[in-house]
């Protein structure tokens, strides 16, 4: 693993009214890890993704810079929420964003938006160009599916599948972007441990055969202590501590915070 | 993503389809050429001359292109990207194409069917539900796929109509011309006039659109006081360029081939209508289609996709409005007159009724749409004037256009809520118990 | 349009378009509070706003014209009668069909639209009535022009009905549960609150109001005929001026829709009035998309 920086995230604060969402936060995320953000509810979490991604605008003075599939870094607070979305930043929602009225496959070849660009008369008309554009999308998603385990249910409507595997077909969509950096927002919430289990397992491949660098939210104190390189704590908005998973685990506020949380 | 690795298809999926035989599939080629022979034989020549030759040429053109594009492995990935690839899609759709055919040369007979059915007024019900199906399709694009809920339907109709009147009766230029123009003035004024919906949503939208609606009719009637009078606009008769001459089934006289009967009414409807829902549902159901479906259901997730939503919604704004524009177009020529008040917004009301009715999420729901829409009156009329008992009623023949309204007004309520799909839906429903059925007892013997 | 020659600039012509206008606004005020209470608390656009008022008229035609009602009962009876179709309507239709998208309930309501005008027309025949007169005729002389008794009854009719109706509204039980619902139905279920009972009572009333309201533009007019209809649609601004889900809100859009719509139809012609108004909102949607009273939905992500 190399130490280059993919996201690097600085004196970002978000505001709604009175509430800060996030206060002051400075990370960085690097090429391949793992990173892992945890907090109690409200904490800024979801607000520091979005912010991120483009959806949510921080206090001036911020800045968030991006090193792309070419290497260069680009300041993301410049862009838009579809253009760094193309740049190679994907990202799940904590309440499922896939396309309940589509079918899987729908959801992941829209996954694939980006990579298959083409003029609308040739969709319209269905040209050969469309034609290898759809079957070349179709080929990268049916390899997905196949690794997802989706294979039974590739045809069916969203809405009519459990919620796990919903949350399975969002990280396939994601995945079809072939993302540079993928953030995931409880990515297992509401599972159970086998679930989770089966989750963490996709996780590791898409790390292993994407070479993609993973920020994720999570609750589960247990797992992020397993399979995070570096952990993030936040409350209230406030970073209150970064390190690898001893550090945190053995931190006199951490362990304050999450005892103050759950008593 | 070359890393992943690509897995055989599995053993489930083999037995999708299987291979037709090779000289059921040569079959029509050799009707095909045989077919002069044939009608020689029984003496029936309709077209005439070296013009049979053509069309039969141009027959097995099709013909070959159908062959070359008939799928010769089940497991091909291509089949799925076909319109219609299961044995039944094909048969229904091959059904539908002969049934389209044949209509027009059933209702030009003069054949009288019994009880008086309005058979020679039916022509002019089926060119219409052609027309409406077009606009239909176009409005269902807008509305249903990308969630845009515009009411400037009725203004991109004027606009086509102002273009096809200024292009074609001012500037004398053919009516061939007015199409592409019209579709061209729809999109950029779609995109125009699309712009509220970068900022509005839902209820708001449909509110500035009416107002769009508004200004438009405002120059409408401005365009034809001036232009045309009060009298209103009287279109010509369009007339089928001399290059085309040659097409099987054209006799032009006196060097000219005028589109004025009904008959070839339904042939320009036809194909172009058809041209244009085809589009729509190959934009549809491929990359743009889904783009518009995502704005519609979620748009910050489509946003995080990487599709860019302000420019999603106005290419369907676009797209939609070049359509019914030249909608619009056709159906002013076809119908010949335009007067101040031929559009108001009751007719984006009608609009909204077909595809609603007819199934929201489907060209199918467009048709389907049309065809409740204009035959159902045709029907109760026929009713009212030929069934026994209903036409002894007084009540019924004084009060037929009321009682036509508060029928039509009635069922949409019925069809709505008892099917929130639509006839399509229907339809589609029904389909699905069919084949079940049919395919029921095979399954039972394989397993 | 030489504004110069027009008159643009006599006052007395002005003050009478105004108060004209100021009544139209009123009735404006009746069918956005019709859309506002129905969409506000139901999530549904009623489009057959319209059509009941002209039902409402032509029930005036019946009772005031063909009867000689009283003015009081006759109106009672018709805004009663009015509420009973809203129930039917919320129990026969808009019940059935919850869960199902905007634009097809929106639709059904357009179904109801056609049946109410079929029927009127059926009922009454296609000729157009004369206008209503049970109400005191004549004018007054104010400023040196003369202004329609007519036009100040109904703009005081309108309020006081209005007012009454907000008071309802934000002091009795009935109309905190309504207001409960519309805020938040799942709170409000949680609390003990039926609903359906609320649904119910806000289609009767909002009804009923439009029954009050087609009475009123009954004498508005200068003749009851199926086309007045329109006036659902020309609302359609003034609900949207005032923001589509506040009730206060309305009735200040209506009084602007309508005057602005007197003296832009006044000075430039008829044909103006709707593109002005739609105009207006347009350029309002503009600068507050939702309304000038409206408020913005959050949305979270
Ligand atoms: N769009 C918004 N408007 C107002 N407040 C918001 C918004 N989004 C989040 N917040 C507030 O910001 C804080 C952090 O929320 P969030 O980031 O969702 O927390 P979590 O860590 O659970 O993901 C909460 O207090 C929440 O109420
Ligand atoms: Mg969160």
């Amino acid at each position: 693993m190399t130490n280059e920086t993919v996201l690097q995230v600085n004196d970002l604060t978000v505001q709604f009214g009175g509430v800060v969402a996030c206060d002051n936060l400075s990370l960085e995320v690097h090429q391949g890890e793992l990173f892992a953000l945890i907090g109690p509810n409200g904490a800024g979490k979801t607000t520091l993704v979005n912010a991120v991604t483009g959806i949510y605008e921080p206090k001036p003075g911020a800045s968030v810079k991006f090193r792309g599939r070419n290497g260069e870094m680009t300041d993301l607070l410049a862009y838009r929420p579809h253009q760094i979305a193309r740049m190679g930043v994907a990202r799940t929602f904590q309440n499922l964003g896939v396309f309940d009225a589509q079918t899987v496959l729908d959801n992941m070849m829209l996954g694939r938006f980006m990579h298959e660009k083409t003029n609308i008369f040739h969709y319209g008309l269905f040209s050969s160009v469309a034609v290898k554009k759809e079957l070349a999308a179709r080929r990268v998603c049916q390899s997905i599916v196949e690794l997802l385990d989706l294979q039974d249910v590739r045809d069916e409507l969203v809405s009519e599948l459990p919620y796990g595997v919903q949350k399975r077909v969002e990280l396939g969509r994601v995945l079809a972007m072939e993302p540079h950096l993928l953030m995931l927002d409880e990515p297992m919430a509401g599972m159970n441990a086998e679930e989770k289990q089966e989750m963490v397992r996709y996780v590791y491949r898409i790390m292993d055969e994407f070479k993609t660098s993973v920020f994720m939210i999570e609750h589960d104190m247990g797992i992020i202590m397993a399979i995070a390189e570096r952990i993030m704590v936040l409350e209230f908005g406030r970073e209150i501590a970064t390190g690898v998973a001893e550090d945190i685990q053995n931190n006199p506020a951490v362990i304050d915070a999450y005892l103050g949380a759950e008593h | 993503m070359t890393s992943v690795t690509e897995t055989a298809t599995p053993a489930s999926r083999q037995i999708l389809a299987k291979r037709t035989p090779t000289w059921m599939r040569a079959l029509p080629f050799l009707v095909a050429i045989a077919s002069p022979v044939i009608l020689d034989k029984i003496s029936w020549n309709p077209f005439g001359g070296w013009k049979l030759l053509v069309g039969f040429l141009v027959l097995v053109g099709i013909g070959w292109f159908a062959w070359s594009n008939a799928e010769h492995d089940p497991d091909d990935p291509r089949l799925s990207l076909k319109l219609w690839h299961r044995a039944d899609q094909r048969a229904l759709a091959a059904v539908t194409c002969f049934v389209l055919m044949a209509i027009p040369f059933i209702l030009s007979t003069d054949w009288e069917p019994p009880m008086d059915f309005p058979w020679n007024s039916w022509f002019r019900i089926v060119n219409y539900i052609i027309l409406f199906a077009l606009g239909a399709g176009a409005f269902n694009l807008l509305v249903g796929y990308t969630g845009q809920l515009s009411m400037a339907h009725a203004a991109f109709l004027m606009i086509g109509t102002m273009v096809g009147a200024q292009v074609g009766l001012i500037w004398e230029q053919s009516f061939w011309l007015c199409l592409p123009v019209a579709a061209l003035a729809g999109a950029v004024l779609g995109v125009f006039f699309g712009i509220p919906a970068l900022r509005l949503r839902g209820l708001y939208l449909m509110l500035a659109t009416i107002g769009v609606h508004f200004i438009i009719l405002l120059v409408w009637k401005e365009y034809i006081v001036h232009q045309f009078g009060f009298s209103g606009m009287r279109f010509t008769t369009p007339n089928l360029p001399s290059w085309l001459h040659w097409i099987p089934g054209i006799n032009p006289e006196d060097g000219e081939f005028l589109i004025n009967s009904q008959f070839r009414w339904f042939w320009v409807n036809l194909g172009i209508t058809t041209v244009g829902l085809l589009f729509i549902v190959n934009v549809v159901r491929s990359r743009e289609g889904r783009a518009f479906a995502a704005v519609r259901d979620r748009d910050i997730s489509a946003t995080l996709l990487g599709i860019n939503v302000p420019r999603s919604k106005l290419v369907s704004f676009a797209l939609s409005s070049a359509l019914v524009s030249v909608s619009g177009c056709m159906l002013s020529y076809y119908n010949r007159a335009r007067s101040e008040d031929s559009f108001h917004l009751e007719l984006v009301l009608d609009y909204g009724i077909i595809i609603v009715v007819g199934g929201f999420m489907g060209i199918q729901g467009a048709i389907f749409g049309s065809i409740f829409f204009f035959a159902l009156p045709m029907y109760f009329e026929w009713m009212r004037e030929e069934l026994p008992i209903i036409s002894d009623i007084d009540f019924f023949s004084r009060y037929a256009g009321e009682i036509d309204l508060a029928i039509r007004g009635i069922l949409v309520v019925v069809v709505l809520v008892w099917r929130p799909d639509g006839l399509a839906g229907l339809w589609q429903a029904m389909k699905k118990r069919a084949l079940l059925r049919m395919q029921a007892p095979r399954r039972g013997v394989v397993q | 349009m030489d504004i110069l020659a027009s008159t643009f600039f006599d006052w007395g012509v002005n003050l009478q378009l105004l108060v004209s206008g100021l009544a139209l606004g009123a009735i404006y005020a009746v069918v956005a509070l019709g859309f506002v209470l129905v969409e506000k608390s139901t999530a549904v656009l009623n489009l057959a706003v319209g059509e009941f008022l002209m039902l409402g008229s032509y029930f005036g035609v019946a009772f005031f014209m063909e009867r000689k009602t009283n003015i009081f009962i006759g109106t009672l009876v018709i805004t009663l009668v009015m509420a009973l179709f809203g129930l039917a309507i919320h129990y026969g239709i808009m019940r059935p069909m919850v869960g199902q998208g905007f634009f097809a309930i929106v639709l059904a309501t357009i179904g109801i639209a056609t049946v109410i005008r079929a029927v009127v027309q059926m009922w009454f025949g296609p000729l157009e009535k004369g206008n209503l007169t049970a109400l005191p005729t004549g004018t007054i002389e104010v400023a040196g022009t003369s202004i329609r008794w007519v036009d100040i009854i109904i703009l005081l009719v309108v309020l006081g009905s209005v007012g009454a109706f907000l008071v309802f509204y934000a002091r009795t039980r009935t109309g905190l549960h309504m207001r409960a619902v519309a805020s938040n139905i799942e709170a409000a279920a949680g609390v003990g609150i039926d609903p359906d009972r609320a649904y119910a009572i806000t289609w009767a009333m909002a009804i009923g109001i439009a029954g009050l309201g087609g009475v009123m533009l009954g004498h508005f007019t200068p003749s009851v005929n199926p086309a007045l209809a329109a006036i659902g649609l020309r609302a359609f601004p003034a609900a949207a001026i005032g923001g589509f889900t506040s009730v206060g809100g309305s009735i200040i859009g209506g009084l602007i829709v309508g005057v602005i719509e007197q003296l832009a139809g006044g000075h430039f012609g008829t044909k103006w009035r709707e593109p002005v108004a739609f105009g207006i909102l347009i350029l309002v949607l503009i600068f507050k998309p939702t309304g000038l009273f409206g408020q913005k939905d959050l949305e979270r992500v």
